[in-house]
C-alpha cells in the first residue's frame, strides 16, 4: 500500500471514533432542544418567526466561525464561573454544531405540524384527545416523514461540519484534511473526505430507511434503520468506556504546518517510549494553541520565543535571543504556570536568503553586505512579509533598499530566485527548501530580525511531572537547524514525501 | 324550567375580533329532540355548536349538559362522552377503519377484546360490510368516508350528538341517503342530536324542531310545519320561502302536460 495511505488508514480509527460521537451527540442535542421548540411555536405564530429567524441567523455564520466564537466564549464563562468548562475540544464542538444543526429540524418540525390537515386536527380533539393524546397518536405520526427529513438534513450538514472541529482541538476527520492539506499529502485529504462523505451517506441512508418505514407503517424498516444507528454510535462509545478507567493522556498539540506536526509526533514518540499514553491536537491556530496550554487543555507543544514575546507578552522590543528566552521563563511561569522547558536548538524566523553561488560571487554574507548590493538587486518575498514589522525593522536597521521587491506565494518565491528573476527572498529559517535549493541565510549582526527559537512548553499541568520533563529533555538543544530543515523538507518535497512520523523518526535517529 | 333540560344554553356570548358572533343565546333542549341550526354563513351557528362541546369556549353565559356546568368536566372526558361529526370528517389517515372506530374506546381505556366487536357492530349500524374493518381511509368514496365518521361518533355510545353540516360535501343522492339513514339511527339509540346545516330542505325533512340564528341571535324555534306555516320574522321567512318556491316549480313542472 502506498505510504500516504496506509498512514492516513492507520490514523483513522480514533479520527472516525471521535468524529461519529461528536456528530452522533450534535445531532441527539438538536433533536431534543429543537422538536419541543417546534411544537410548542407551531401554534404561537408570535414566537415562530423570531425563532425560525434566529436559528437562520446562526446558520448564516460560518461553521468555522461558530467553531472558534465558541472558544473565546466558554473560556469567558470559565473565568467568570470558575466552571473548570474546558474550552477547547469537544465541548465547544458539541455547541456549535449543536446550534447548527437546530435549524433544519425546528423549521421541519414547524412546518410538519401546521401542514396537517386541519380536519384531522379538529376531529383528534373532537373525539377527545388530550393535548399529549394528539401529539403522540396524530401529529407525530403524520409529521414524521417531514420531521425526519429535518433529521437527515442536520444529519448531513453536521457530519461534514464535524470535520472543522479540528480546528478547536477535538479530533475528528477533519484532522486527515487540515493536516494532508499543509503537507500537500492529497492521499491523506481525499481519506479524510472520503471516510466523512461515506458516514454522511451511511447515516442518511439509515435515516432514510427510518423515513421510509413511518411512510409505509412498516417496523422491521423503522426497526433496522433506528437499530444500526444506536449499534454505530454504541461501537464508538465502547472504546472510550474502556479508556476512561485509566489516567488522562498527555495530549500533545500542534499549530497547522509541516514543522509543528513533526516535532509533536517527536515528542509524542519520546513520551510514549516512557510509558505516557498521548493524544494529539492538531492545526491549533497560532493564538488558540497557548491560551489551550495555559488552561490545561493541551499539556506540551513547540512555540517560537519571538511569537510568545509579542502574542503573549505583548512585547515590541527585540532583546538579544537569551535575555529573551530567560524573561519569557519567568513571566510565563509566574503569571500562568506554564513552563518552558528549553529551546530545541534551532530558530524559525524571517531570515533573508540567496543562493550560494550568488552570494559568494557578490561577496555577501551577512545583512550588512547586503545593503551595499541592494540597490542593484531584486527581492522576492512572500505575500505579507513587505507589510510585517520584521521587514520595517530590518530595512531601518540596515538601510536596505533594493532596485525591485515583489510578492510571491511561496512556492513561485523560491522558483522566481532559482530563474534568476530575483537575487534575494525572505525565508523561513527553518523551512527545508533553503537546504534544497543550496541558499545562504545572511547573518544578522545587528540583531534587527526577532528571535524565533523553537521552544519546549509545558501546561501547568505537565510542568510538575518531573518524568515527563526527563523524557523530553534529550531533544532539548538538540535538533540543530540543517536537521529540522531536512525533516521539513521531508515532508514538504513533491516527490518521494514522507510522512511527518516518519520525519520525526528520522529525527529522532541520532537523539538517545 | 332550564334545569330540567337536557341541553340548556344560557345567555351564551363570544366575541371574536370586535364582532359578536353569540349574542346572548338561549335555549333549551329536551332528550330525544332532533333540532336543525340553520341561518346564513356567519350567523353564529357552527360557533354555537362548539360551545357544547367546549371546541369553543364563551365569554359568557353556560352550557348546562344533563344539569351540569361542562366546564365542570375536562374538555377531553367530555368530548368522549358526546359524538361529534363535521363536513371535513377528518378520519386519521394513518389508521385503518377499526382503529378510527374504535378510537374514543382505545382513549378511554376500554380492553382490545371488546373493541374489535364493538366495531363489527358499528359498521354494521352504519351499514358498512366487516370487510371494511382493515381498509385505508384514503380508499373510502366520500359517502364510505362519512359513514366511518359516524361510526366513530357512535363508538362511546353518546347520547348527545353534535353535528355540523355532515352531509355538506357529498353528492345529493347520498346526502339524502346518508341524511335519512342518520334519522333512522336517531331514533333507534334515542340519540339526542344538534345539527347545523344552511341547507333549509335538508332542516325541513330531518328535524323536529329548527332553530334560525341570524348575526349571532336566536330569530326563529320552531317546528319546522309551524315555520313553512309563516313567521314574523322578515329574514327567517326568506330563508324557509326557498325550499317552498323550488318545491312549487317542480311541482308544477310535474303537472305539465
Amino acid at each position: 500500500m502506498n505510504p500516504s495511505l496506509a498512514s492516513a488508514v492507520a490514523d483513522l480509527p480514533p479520527l472516525l471514533r471521535g468524529h461519529v460521537l461528536l456528530s452522533g451527540a450534535a445531532i441527539l442535542i438538536a433533536i431534543a432542544i429543537g422538536l419541543p421548540l417546534a411544537f410548542w411555536a407551531a401554534g404561537r405564530a408570535r414566537v415562530r418567526m423570531p425563532l425560525v429567524g434566529l436559528a437562520g441567523l446562526v446558520q448564516t455564520i460560518p461553521a468555522l466561525a461558530l467553531l472558534a466564537l465558541f472558544y473565546p466564549a466558554l473560556l469567558m464563562l470559565d473565568r467568570a464561573t470558575g466552571a473548570r468548562l474546558p474550552a477547547l475540544g469537544f465541548l465547544p464542538a458539541l455547541i456549535a454544531l449543536s446550534l447548527y444543526a437546530l435549524l433544519p429540524i425546528l423549521r421541519n418540525g414547524i412546518a410538519a405540524l401546521q401542514g396537517l390537515d386541519p380536519s384531522v386536527i379538529e376531529a383528534a380533539d373532537g373525539v377527545g384527545m388530550t393535548r399529549r393524546q394528539r401529539l403522540l397518536l396524530v401529529e407525530l405520526p403524520l409529521g414524521a416523514p417531514v420531521i425526519l427529513a429535518g433529521i437527515r438534513t442536520a444529519a448531513v450538514w453536521t457530519i461534514g461540519a464535524a470535520t472543522l472541529a479540528t480546528t478547536v482541538g477535538q479530533p475528528s476527520l477533519g484532522n486527515l484534511i487540515f493536516s494532508g492539506l499543509q503537507t500537500e499529502d492529497w492521499v491523506r485529504v481525499l481519506t479524510g473526505c472520503a471516510a466523512s462523505v461515506a458516514l454522511a451517506l451511511i447515516a442518511d441512508g439509515l435515516l432514510a430507511l427510518v423515513e421510509t418505514g413511518v411512510a409505509l407503517r412498516s417496523k422491521p424498516r423503522i426497526w433496522i434503520g433506528a437499530g444500526l444507528l444506536a449499534l454505530g454510535l454504541a461501537a464508538a462509545l465502547l472504546p472510550a468506556a474502556g479508556a476512561s478507567g485509566q489516567s488522562r493522556p498527555i495530549v500533545v498539540g500542534a499549530k497547522n504546518f509541516s514543522e509543528q506536526y513533526i516535532l509533536a509526533s517527536a515528542m509524542s514518540d519520546r513520551l510514549r517510549a516512557a510509558g505516557y499514553r498521548t493524544e494529539r491536537r492538531d492545526d491549533l491556530g497560532s493564538a488558540v494553541a497557548y491560551r489551550a496550554l495555559a488552561a490545561g487543555d493541551i499539556d506540551v507543544y513547540v512555540d517560537y520565543t519571538g511569537t510568545l514575546w509579542t502574542n503573549v507578552l505583548g512585547r515590541r522590543d527585540t532583546p538579544p535571543a537569551d535575555e529573551m528566552r530567560a524573561e519569557l521563563t519567568r513571566r510565563l511561569a509566574d503569571r500562568d504556570g506554564v513552563r518552558l522547558l528549553g529551546a530545541l536548538g534551532f530558530e524559525n524566523a524571517y531570515a533573508l536568503a540567496m543562493r550560494r553561488d550568488r552570494a559568494k560571487a557578490l561577496g555577501i554574507a551577512s545583512i550588512a553586505d547586503l545593503a551595499r548590493a541592494a540597490p542593484r538587486l531584486t527581492l522576492a518575498s512572500d505575500i505579507e512579509f513587505l507589510s510585517r514589522p520584521e521587514w520595517r525593522a530590518v530595512a531601518a536597521a540596515y538601510g536596505l533598499r533594493f532596485a525591485a521587491a515583489r510578492s510571491y506565494n511561496p512556492t513561485f518565491m523560491y522558483r522566481a530566485l532559482t530563474d534568476g528573476s530575483a537575487d534575494v527572498v525572505s525565508a523561513f529559517s527553518s523551512d527545508g527548501r533553503v537546504a534544497a535549493l543550496d541558499l545562504v541565510t545572511l547573518a544578522d549582526p545587528k540583531h534587527a530580525l526577532p528571535n524565533y527559537d523553537a521552544v519546549i512548553l509545558l501546561s501547568p499541568r505537565a510542568a510538575k511531572d518531573r518524568r515527563l520533563a526527563a523524557a523530553l529533555r534529550p531533544l532539548i538543544g538538540h535538533i540543530p537547524i540543517v536537521r529540522m530543515r531536512e525533516a521539513n523538507f521531508m515532508v514538504d518535497r513533491d516527490s518521494g514525501k514522507k510522512t511527518p512520523a516518519e520525519a520525526a523518526a528520522w529525527l529522532l535517529s541520532d537523539i538517545h | 324550567m332550564a334545569g330540567t333540560d337536557f341541553l340548556a344554553l344560557e345567555g351564551v356570548a363570544k366575541s371574536r375580533g370586535g364582532r359578536r358572533v353569540l349574542d346572548d343565546v338561549r335555549l333549551s333542549v329536551p332528550a330525544g329532540a332532533f333540532v336543525a341550526l340553520v341561518g346564513p354563513s356567519g350567523s353564529g351557528k357552527t360557533t354555537l355548536l362548539k360551545t357544547i362541546n367546549r371546541l369553543v369556549e364563551p365569554d359568557s353565559g353556560i352550557v348546562r349538559l344533563d344539569g351540569a356546568d361542562v366546564r365542570a368536566t375536562p374538555a377531553p372526558a367530555l368530548r368522549r362522552r358526546i359524538g361529534y361529526a363535521f363536513q371535513g370528517i377528518g378520519l386519521f389517515p394513518h389508521m385503518d377503519v377499526a382503529e378510527n372506530i374504535g378510537i374514543v374506546p382505545f382513549l378511554s381505556g376500554a380492553p382490545a377484546a371488546g373493541r374489535a366487536a364493538r366495531v363489527a357492530e358499528l359498521l354494521d349500524l352504519v351499514a358498512l360490510g366487516p370487510d371494511f374493518a382493515a381498509r385505508a381511509p384514503r380508499t373510502l368514496s366520500g359517502g364510505q368516508a362519512q359513514r366511518v365518521g359516524l361510526a366513530r361518533a357512535l363508538a362511546a355510545r353518546p347520547s348527545l350528538m353534535l353535528m355540523d353540516e355532515p352531509f355538506g360535501a357529498l353528492d345529493p343522492l347520498t346526502r339524502d341517503e346518508l341524511g335519512r339513514a342518520y334519522r333512522a339511527l336517531h331514533d333507534r339509540l334515542g340519540l339526542t342530536t344538534i345539527m347545523v346545516t344552511h341547507d333549509m330542505t335538508e332542516a325541513l325533512l330531518l328535524a323536529d324542531r329548527i332553530v334560525v340564528l341570524v348575526d349571532g341571535r336566536i330569530r326563529a324555534d320552531a317546528a319546522p310545519a309551524a315555520l313553512l306555516a309563516g313567521h314574523e320574522d322578515e329574514a327567517v321567512r326568506h330563508l324557509v320561502a326557498v325550499p317552498r318556491l323550488q318545491a312549487e316549480r317542480i311541482a308544477a313542472l310535474g303537472a305539465r302536460p
